[in-house]
């Protein structure tokens, strides 16, 4: 019966890290164990006979050269002058944005420059009256477009209720015209029905005068031969 | 300058757009990928083809190594996952053709068997490596690349789980399954001989 610690054991074995205690009990276990020492010989063989490869020379080939100069090529190009230096304006915006929004001032003096925030009084006021005068000429160029606006609104509406007006008033004369022509054509229509219900009336009339002529002569004939 | 030393300077300047240093860089590895593919497909057009898609890797890659690995380790790992993906290709492509040919009509009765490992003619000129290759063929891909990583990249097993994303224990399983697989192989060839 072959041995049961054959498989845990010699999967130990190849392990890489053996504690000097197991390793000990491994050996005293294969020095006594004919299967799992005639295992293990099998297996090294295997794993000899694996590290028997010879390395092979790799093909020639351009090892990728060419596309690392073509692309190391195109970004070298992209990075000029210009790319380098393409902050620079932005920066100069944000700077001057700065100047405006917080007052600063540069000085030179004798004991060097000096960078202050917010400016002096003096033209701290100054900056507040232009800010005043632009705000009062801008409200009155906006009242002034305000009552142009208006005024063209007035006109526009006056104009338009002058069209809908003579629009209906033509609508209206349109409509009674044909009105009119309706109640004609109707008036006429009653009158030739009128005529054709008369003539009926005379025609049955006649026809009753003439039976009755007939009765009486019948009658008289009746008398006559009697 | 040691190796792992020398390998950072070349890939520092290789970032830097020198040629040269990429050239080193892959010459210096370009070998053991090479034999690499070599042993897990069995061919050398494959192992060609595998070789540079693991150094366009490499190459795509570069700029993220940061060296908290040896670069030994990191190109075969980019090595390893291209092996799979390479087989994974294979693997599907073969199904379909057996499809369309209506040879099978279970993919993936086919895709299992269809990992196809033929050694080159010309390997065999060199008997050792045309002795080796038929021992792979005889091993699925999973124990492959187990056999790869122990006997021919001498990783430790925590390295070959790392690597494969598995247990130690899983990996120490494969690897002497692969052994015991290799010993029955060895001994019905002894046996016909």
């Amino acid at each position: 019966m072959p041995c049961p610690k054959t498989s845990h054991l010699l999967q130990e074995y190849f392990s890489d890290d053996l504690a000097p205690l197991a390793e000990e009990e491994l050996e005293k276990h294969l020095a006594q164990c004919a299967d799992c020492n005639i295992e293990l010989e099998a297996l090294l063989t295997s794993q000899i006979s694996l590290q028997q490869w010879q390395d092979l020379q790799a093909p020639h080939w351009d090892r990728g050269l060419e596309l690392f100069k073509r692309e190391h090529r195109s970004q070298s190009h992209q990075i000029g002058f210009w790319n380098r230096w393409q902050w620079l304006p932005t920066a100069a915006s944000f700077a001057m944005l700065a100047i405006m929004v917080f007052g600063v001032s540069i000085a030179s003096s004798e004991s060097g420059f000096s960078i202050s925030f917010g400016g002096d009084d003096e033209i701290m006021e100054s900056v507040q009256e232009l800010f005043d005068q632009l705000q009062q000429t801008q409200r009155r160029e906006m009242t002034d477009l305000v009552a142009r606006v208006a005024s063209r609104q007035d006109s526009n509406n006056l104009q338009l209720l002058q069209a809908v007006v003579d629009q209906t008033q033509q609508a209206t004369a349109e409509n009674m015209d044909r009105v009119y022509a309706y109640f004609e054509q109707q008036r006429l229509i009653d009158l030739q029905d009128m005529r054709v219900g008369y003539q009926q009336l005379v025609d049955s009339d006649y026809e009753t005068i003439r039976s009755l002529e007939q009765l009486a002569q019948f009658v008289s004939y009746e008398s006559e031969v009697r | 300058m040691s190796l792992i030393d020398e390998d950072e300077a070349l890939i520092a300047a290789a970032l830097k757009g020198s040629a040269y240093a990429w050239e080193k860089l892959v010459k210096r590895y370009e070998s053991k990928i090479y034999n690499y593919g070599m042993r897990l497909t069995g061919n050398t057009a494959d192992a060609m083809d595998l070789m540079q898609e693991v150094f366009l890797g490499v190459y795509r890659n570069l700029h993220r190594f940061r060296g908290d690995a040896k670069f030994s380790s990191w190109i075969f790992r980019i090595a390893h996952n291209k092996a799979i993906d390479m087989n994974r290709r294979k693997r599907l492509m073969t199904a379909s053709t057996r499809v369309i040919d209506g040879e099978e009509s279970d993919v993936l009765d086919s895709i299992s068997s269809a990992s196809k490992y033929e050694p080159d003619a010309c390997i065999g000129e060199q008997q050792e490596n045309g002795q080796v290759l038929k021992m792979l063929s005889q091993l699925p891909m999973e124990q492959r690349l187990i056999v790869e990583l122990k006997v021919y990249q001498s990783q430790t097993f925590e390295e070959i789980a790392d690597i494969q994303d598995i247990s130690v224990n899983t990996a120490k399983t494969r690897f002497y399954t692969a052994l015991k697989k290799l010993k029955v192989v060895s001994e019905e060839n002894h046996a016909l001989s």
